[in-house]
C-alpha cells in the first residue's frame, strides 16, 4: 500500500493555550513534507472526525496521524477502517503536564509530532497469521463437575468436546456426596446430589465424546491443531484439538499426616471424605463400635493453613463441615454438632448458608485452636482448644471427630517424585556432555503428568511457587488463562474452590476455550492482546540459533527444528514481543512495531547541543497509563522527557539504547513492572528480562565512555503514578549532574 | 496453658433459651460489636458477647451466679447495632429468665407462670381464689347504695389476705437472692467486700436511675421505667400511711380524707405515673419493634399485669365517684385480683428482676469489679 500521510492536530484540551499548533503544523509540513496537515478545535467531536473522514474518502489520506490526546483517551472515535492510525500524545504528555508558552514546551511537542510520523512511517497494514485449517474441538481433561460443566457448556453451544477422565466413571467428587450444597438463592438447605443428573447429560450429548478409564499420553501441536494421544483401555487413540480446557481437579490431603489431630490413631478421628461415606450409608454412626454418633466434632483446617501442611486455605471445608453438621442434626435431632474453626471462611452467597446452619440450636460454632485430641476412659475423645470464643482453653468431649481435610491438586508433583526426576534429568544432561547443578531444584512443569504436552519448554504448565502446585497462572486480569496459550485451567485443580464454584468456573473456561478457537481461526490473538492480528515476523536468514527467544518466550510458543533454528508456533503466541526484545541479531518483527521502528523514532528526535533531553521508555499496560493518571493530576514533569510506549518492558532491545545514547541522548528510563512471582506483568517478566538484558549493557556503555546511571530501570505498577513525579524528577536530576552527553556533537 | 474446663453442651438449654424469647440468639457470630456499644457493661470481659457464645453452647453452669446477665439493663444499644439481628438485649432477657427459675423456687412456677398457653388459668386461680374468700367473708356480690369498697372487702381482709400474699412474695425473692448471691461469691471467687456501702451505693443508683441514663437507642425506657418505678413507691407509701394510720396508731382509715392529704396524693400521683410508664413502655416497644424486637411473652406479661393495676385502679376510684355500682365492684375486683396476682408472682414474673438485678449491682460494687471498670475507663 502506498502510504498518503495526513496529521491533524487537535487545538483542544488547552492544547492550544500550551504550544503554537501552527508552529507545530510546520513540522508535518516542512520537516517531514506530510502533504495534508490540518488542525481542528475539537477533533474528537463530529466535524472533527468528519474533517479526517472526508481527508481519507476525498484525498485519499491513508495514514492517519492525531495529535491529540493520549492512545488511552477516544480510542474508539479515532478508528478509520483500512488506515494505519498513530496517535501524538501532547495533551497528556504536553498540555497538561508542562508550562503554557515555553519554548522547552514548544520543543517537546514538536519532538511528539516528529516521534508519531516516523512511527506512522515504519507501521505497515497486519496480515493476520492463518492457519490452513482450524480444529474448533474442545479437549476437556477431567470428567468431575468441572470437566463435566465444561463439557456441556462447550458442547451446547455447538463445538465438539472430547472428554477424558482417568478414572472408570464419570462424577469425580461431587459424585460422591451424600448430599450437596444449595446452588441458589435462598443459600439455605441442603440439596439432594445433582451430580447423577449431569453425568447422564454429558453422557448422551451427541457433541461430547467421553473417554474412561483414560489418560493423555501426548498433546502436540498448537491452538487450533492440537494432536492428542488418549491411552484407553490399554490401547492409543489419536484426536485433534482447538483448545484444551484442564479440569483435572484435586485430590484429599494425606490425613495419615495429620496424628496430631488423632488421625490414624483412633478410629473415631475421620475425615470429611469418610463423613460423606457414613452419611450416605444412613446414621451417622462411629468407626469404633458402630454406635450412633451423637456429639460430633469438626476440626476444620485440617492441614490447611498450617505451613507444615497446606498452607493456604482450601476454600470448601468450612461449608463442608457445615453441610455434615446438618447431615448430624438431620438424622438425630438430638445430637450435637461442634464446629471448631480457625476462620469461618464461606465464599460468596455461602454466607447464606452459614446463616442458616449457624441458626440451628444444635450446632455449635467457636473459633478456637486445637491443642490436641486424646481418647477418654470410655473410648470417646476429648478435643482440647485454646484462644477460644468461649474465653478460656476447653476441653470438649465427642463420640466422633470429623477432620475437614484440605484440598491438593491433581497438578501437583510431590516433592519425592520430583527428586527421582531430577536424578532422571541430571543423568540425561550429563550423557549429552552438560554440567548439571545438583542444587539446582528441578521445576515441575519439566516433569510428565497430566498434560503431557510435546513443548520444548516442558510438558506441564509453569506454575507459581505461591499457586502451590495448583494450576493457576497468575495471569492477570483472567483467571482461566495459563502461561500456555490455548490451554485453560478451571476448578479446583486451579484453586481451592467449592461445588458451585467449580461450576462457574468451567463455564468461564469452555467460553475461553470457544473465544480461543474462533480468534486462531481469524488470526488474531486472544488476551490480553486480543485485537491484535499482527505477529512476530522472523528474518531467519540472519537467525544465528542462539535460542535466547525460545528460552525466555513466556508461553512457550518457539520451538526449533532438528537444525536448531527455532520456529514460531505462531497461535501459541500472544504477540508480546519477548522475543523481538531478546534477538541480538533484531530479526524479529512486528508489522507496526519493529526495533527499526523505535531506532528511527530516537533519531527523528531534534537533540540540541545544550539542553537536556530524556527518553522514557513506558509499558503500554501499567506504566504508560500511571503517566497518563499523572497528567490528570496536572503534576508537572521535566520537558525533557519524551515517553514512548512499548508492549511490554520485554520488548527492550539494546539496540535502542545504543541508538539513543549515540543519537545524543543523555539519558533513558525505563518504566516497567514489579519483579517477581507475585507480578503484575501481562507477559510474565518482561520488565525482568529487560534488567537482565541491562546487566549486559553496562560493559558497553563503558567502552563508550559513558555513564551506565544514564540507563535506569523502575519497577512501578499502575497505583504508583503518584510516585512517578519524583522518580522522574530524581533521574534528571542525577543525569543534569553528569556532563552533557559527548554524542551530541555528531 | 491454664487447666483447661470441660465445657458441658446442653442443646436443652439452648431450646430453652429460644423458646424463652431468645430465638434470635443462634444469629451470633461473635463479632463483639454489642460489648463494644454498650453504655452499662464494665470494661473488662464486658457482656453480652461472652453470654452470647455461652449460651450458644449451652453451657447452663456459665449462668450459674452470673451477675452480668443482671447488671444488662436491656436498653438494647446492643440490639441495635448488632449486624446479624442476633438481639443481644432479648437474648439476655430470655437467660434471665432462666435465671429467675434457677433461684425463685419452685421453678415450675416461673414456667407456669410464663407460659403463654396457662395466661388465663394463672388469672383464674388467683380470681376464684379471691371470690371464695369474699364469699366466705360474705362480702362478694354488688352493694347497692353509695360505692364504698370497703363493703365489697374490708381493711382487715384486705391486711389478712394481701400482706401474706406479699409476705410470701418477698421471702421467696429474698431467698432466691440469698442463694443467688452465694453462687456469685463462689463463682467469681469473691470472699468479703463492704456490703453496707455497696447497699447504699446501689439504692443510689437506682433512685436515681444511673445506668438506664446512659442507655442510647432506646432513651424513653428511662422515662417509662424511672415513672412505673416511683409509682411503685408513691403507690408503697400511700399504702404504708394506711397502715400508720389504721395498725400502728389505730386513727381512722385515712383514705376518706380529702384529696390534699398526703396518702391521696401520693395515691394520685402513684394512679398517674404507673398508667403514664406502662402507656410508654407499651409504645416505645411497639414503635422499635423491627429494630430491637417487640419483647417476650414473658415481658408482656409484666407490662400486663402492671398495667392492669394501674388501668382498673384508676377505673375503681373514677366508678367509685361516679357512682356505677354495677361495674364499680367488678372493676375493683379486677383490680384485687391484679395486685394479688402482682404480689404472689412477684419471684416468677420479669418483676423478679427487682430482686436480682438489685443483687447483681451491688455485687458488683461489692466485687470491686464497678469501682475497677471505672478506674480504667478514667485512665
Amino acid at each position: 500500500m502506498e502510504k498518503k500521510y495526513g496529521v491533524y492536530i487537535c487545538k483542544g484540551c488547552s492544547i492550544a493555550d500550551t504550544v503554537d499548533t501552527e508552529k507545530l503544523a510546520e513540522v508535518a509540513t516542512k520537516e517531514h513534507q506530510i502533504p495534508v496537515c490540518k488542525s481542528h478545535d475539537a477533533l474528537c467531536s463530529p466535524s472533527g472526525l468528519d474533517l479526517i473522514k472526508g481527508d481519507i474518502s476525498g484525498e485519499g489520506v491513508n495514514t492517519v496521524i492525531v495529535a491529540a490526546c493520549s492512545p488511552r483517551a477516544k480510542h474508539r472515535e479515532f478508528i478509520f477502517p483500512g488506515c494505519i492510525v498513530e496517535r501524538a500524545n501532547i495533551r497528556e504528555f504536553v498540555a497538561w503536564t508542562q508550562e503554557p508558552g515555553t519554548e522547552d514546551t514548544q520543543a517537546l511537542a514538536e519532538d511528539y509530532m516528529r516521534l508519531g510520523i516516523t512511527k506512522a512511517k515504519n507501521s505497515f497494514p497486519p496480515e493476520p497469521f492463518l492457519l490452513e485449517e482450524t480444529n474448533k474441538d474442545v479437549l476437556v481433561i477431567g470428567g468431575g463437575i468441572t470437566g463435566m460443566t465444561s463439557a456441556l457448556g462447550a458442547a451446547d453451544a455447538g463445538y465438539k468436546v472430547i472428554l477424558v477422565e482417568k478414572s472408570g466413571e464419570l462424577g469425580g467428587w461431587a459424585a460422591k456426596m451424600h448430599k450437596q450444597l444449595p446452588q441458589s438463592y435462598p443459600f439455605e438447605a441442603l440439596e439432594e446430589n445433582t451430580v447423577k443428573r449431569t453425568i447422564d447429560k454429558v453422557s448422551s450429548h451427541s457433541n461430547i465424546k467421553v473417554y474412561t478409564s483414560a489418560e493423555i499420553e501426548k498433546i502436540a501441536g498448537f491452538p487450533g491443531q492440537y494432536d492428542v494421544s488418549i491411552k484407553t483401555n490399554g490401547t492409543s487413540e489419536q484426536a485433534k484439538a482447538g483448545s484444551v480446557i484442564l479440569a483435572a481437579g484435586w485430590r484429599p490431603y494425606d490425613a495419615n499426616k495429620l496424628d496430631h489431630l488423632g488421625y490414624g490413631k483412633n478410629p473415631n478421628v475421620i475425615t470429611n471424605v469418610q463423613m460423606e461415606e457414613i452419611a450416605s450409608s444412613g446414621r451417622i454412626t462411629r468407626p469404633s463400635d458402630g454406635k450412633e454418633a451423637k456429639r460430633v466434632a469438626f476440626i476444620q483446617c485440617a492441614g490447611s493453613r498450617d505451613a507444615a501442611h497446606l498452607p493456604y486455605c482450601s476454600s470448601y471445608c468450612c461449608l463442608t463441615s457445615l453441610k455434615q453438621a446438618a447431615y448430624v442434626r438431620e438424622k438425630n435431632p438430638n445430637a450435637m454438632a461442634y464446629v471448631l474453626y480457625k476462620d469461618m471462611r464461606t465464599p460468596g452467597q455461602y454466607e447464606l448458608f452459614y446463616k442458616s446452619i449457624q441458626n440451628d440450636p444444635g450446632i455449635m460454632l467457636t473459633k478456637g485452636e486445637v491443642t490436641g485430641v486424646s481418647e477418654t476412659q470410655n473410648g470417646n475423645l476429648f478435643i482440647d482448644l485454646k484462644d477460644t470464643l468461649l474465653g478460656e482453653n476447653i476441653r470438649i468431649e465427642a463420640d466422633m471427630v470429623v477432620l475437614a481435610t484440605g484440598m491438593e491438586p491433581n497438578t501437583k508433583i510431590d516433592a519425592d517424585v520430583l527428586k527421582e526426576w531430577k536424578v532422571k534429568f541430571d543423568e540425561k544432561l550429563k550423557e549429552s556432555g552438560g554440567k548439571p547443578d545438583p542444587n539446582a531444584p528441578l521445576e515441575p512443569h519439566k516433569v510428565p503428568n497430566v498434560l503431557k504436552l510435546e513443548y520444548r519448554q516442558g510438558p506441564e504448565l509453569p506454575g507459581l511457587e505461591e499457586a502451590y502446585g495448583f494450576a493457576d497462572s497468575n495471569y492477570i486480569c483472567f483467571q482461566y488463562e495459563t502461561r500456555r496459550t490455548g490451554i485453560f485451567a478451571a476448578g479446583s485443580v486451579r484453586q481451592p474452590m467449592h461445588m458451585l464454584g467449580s461450576m462457574e468456573d468451567a463455564l468461564g473456561a469452555s467460553m475461553k476455550a470457544i473465544q480461543c478457537v474462533e480468534a486462531t481461526e481469524k488470526g488474531y490473538s486472544i488476551h490480553p492482546r486480543a485485537w491484535d492480528q499482527t505477529y512476530p515476523e522472523v528474518n531467519l536468514q540472519k537467525c544465528t540459533s542462539c535460542k535466547r527467544c525460545t528460552e525466555e518466550c513466556p508461553f512457550g510458543a518457539i520451538e526449533e527444528d532438528a537444525k536448531g533454528t527455532p520456529f514460531h508456533k505462531m497461535t501459541r503466541c500472544r504477540r508480546c514481543g519477548t522475543c523481538l526484545g531478546s534477538c541480538p541479531e533484531r530479526v524479529i518483527n512486528f508489522k507496526d512495531f519493529s526495533i527499526n521502528m523505535i531506532s528511527s523514532m530516537f533519531k527523528s528526535m531534534d537533540v540540541p547541543e545544550e539542553g537536556l533531553r530524556l527518553i522514557g521508555l513506558a509499558c503500554e499496560n501499567d506504566a504508560y497509563p500511571a503517566l497518563d493518571a499523572l497528567a490528570m493530576n496536572r503534576d508537572r514533569v521535566n520537558p525533557a522527557f519524551r515517553f514512548v510506549p512499548v508492549r511490554c518492558l520485554g520488548n527492550l532491545n539494546l539496540a535502542w539504547i545504543a541508538d539513543a545514547l549515540s543519537r545524543g541522548i543523555d539519558g533513558m528510563i525505563l518504566l516497567g513492572c514489579k519483579f517477581g512471582e507475585n507480578y503484575q506483568c501481562h507477559f510474565v517478566r518482561g520488565s525482568e528480562l529487560a534488567s537482565e538484558r541491562l546487566g549486559k549493557l553496562q560493559e558497553t556503555l563503558g567502552r563508550l565512555m559513558l555513564e551506565p546511571e544514564r540507563v535506569k530501570l523502575v519497577q512501578l505498577s499502575i497505583q504508583d503514578y503518584d510516585k512517578l513525579p519524583e522518580i522522574l524528577n530524581d533521574f534528571s536530576e542525577e543525569v543534569g549532574e553528569m556532563e552533557p552527553n559527548p554524542f551530541k556533537e555528531f | 496453658m491454664s487447666e483447661a474446663t470441660v465445657v458441658k453442651p446442653d442443646l436443652d438449654f439452648v431450646k430453652e433459651v429460644i423458646a424463652a424469647g431468645g430465638e434470635s440468639l443462634k444469629k451470633c457470630y461473635q463479632c463483639a460489636t454489642c460489648s463494644v456499644v454498650c453504655n452499662v457493661t464494665p470494661d473488662e470481659n464486658p457482656f453480652p458477647r461472652k453470654e452470647m457464645v455461652w449460651a450458644q453452647w449451652g453451657l447452663k453452669e456459665k449462668f450459674q451466679g452470673n451477675p452480668d446477665v443482671w447488671l444488662c439493663h436491656q436498653c438494647n444499644d446492643c440490639t441495635a447495632y448488632c449486624p446479624r439481628g442476633a438481639k443481644p438485649g432479648e437474648v439476655l432477657g430470655a437467660i434471665r429468665k432462666q435465671a429467675i427459675k434457677q433461684y425463685s423456687a419452685p421453678a415450675a412456677l416461673v414456667d407456669i407462670v410464663n407460659n403463654k398457653k396457662l395466661l388465663p388459668l394463672i388469672f383464674i386461680v388467683p380470681a376464684v381464689l379471691l371470690a371464695l374468700l369474699l364469699s366466705v367473708a360474705g362480702t362478694f356480690g354488688i352493694h347497692e347504695g353509695e360505692v364504698v369498697y370497703s363493703k365489697f372487702a374490708s381493711i382487715l381482709f384486705l391486711q389478712v389476705v394481701f400482706t401474706p400474699a406479699l409476705i410470701f412474695g418477698l421471702a421467696v425473692g429474698v431467698l432466691g437472692v440469698k442463694k443467688f448471691w452465694d453462687d456469685m461469691k463462689k463463682a467469681n471467687n469473691v470472699q468479703s467486700g463492704d456490703l453496707k456501702a455497696s447497699i447504699i451505693a446501689t439504692a443510689k443508683d437506682i433512685a436515681g436511675h444511673q445506668k438506664f441514663k446512659t442507655c442510647d437507642v432506646s432513651g424513653d425506657r428511662y422515662t417509662s421505667h424511672l415513672l412505673v418505678f416511683y409509682s411503685f413507691v408513691a403507690l408503697g407509701i400511700a399504702t404504708a400511711l394506711g397502715v400508720l394510720y389504721i395498725d400502728i396508731l389505730g386513727l381512722e382509715s385515712p383514705f376518706g380524707f380529702g384529696y390534699g392529704t398526703p396518702v391521696k396524693l401520693f395515691g394520685l400521683i402513684g394512679a398517674v405515673a404507673i398508667l403514664a410508664g406502662t402507656i410508654l413502655m407499651m409504645s416505645s416497644r411497639f414503635k422499635n419493634e423491627e429494630k430491637l424486637g417487640a419483647g417476650s411473652y414473658y415481658d408482656w406479661l409484666l407490662i400486663g399485669i402492671v398495667g392492669t393495676v394501674g388501668l382498673s385502679g384508676a377505673l375503681s376510684w373514677l366508678l367509685r365517684l361516679g357512682g356505677a355500682a354495677s361495674v364499680a365492684y367488678p372493676v375493683y375486683f379486677i383490680h384485687l385480683v391484679a395486685v394479688f396476682s402482682l404480689f404472689i408472682y412477684l419471684p416468677y414474673s420479669k418483676l423478679a428482676h427487682l430482686f436480682y438485678r438489685s443483687a447483681a449491682m451491688c455485687f458488683n460494687k461489692y466485687s470491686g469489679r464497678e469501682a475497677q471498670s471505672q478506674g480504667a475507663g478514667q485512665s
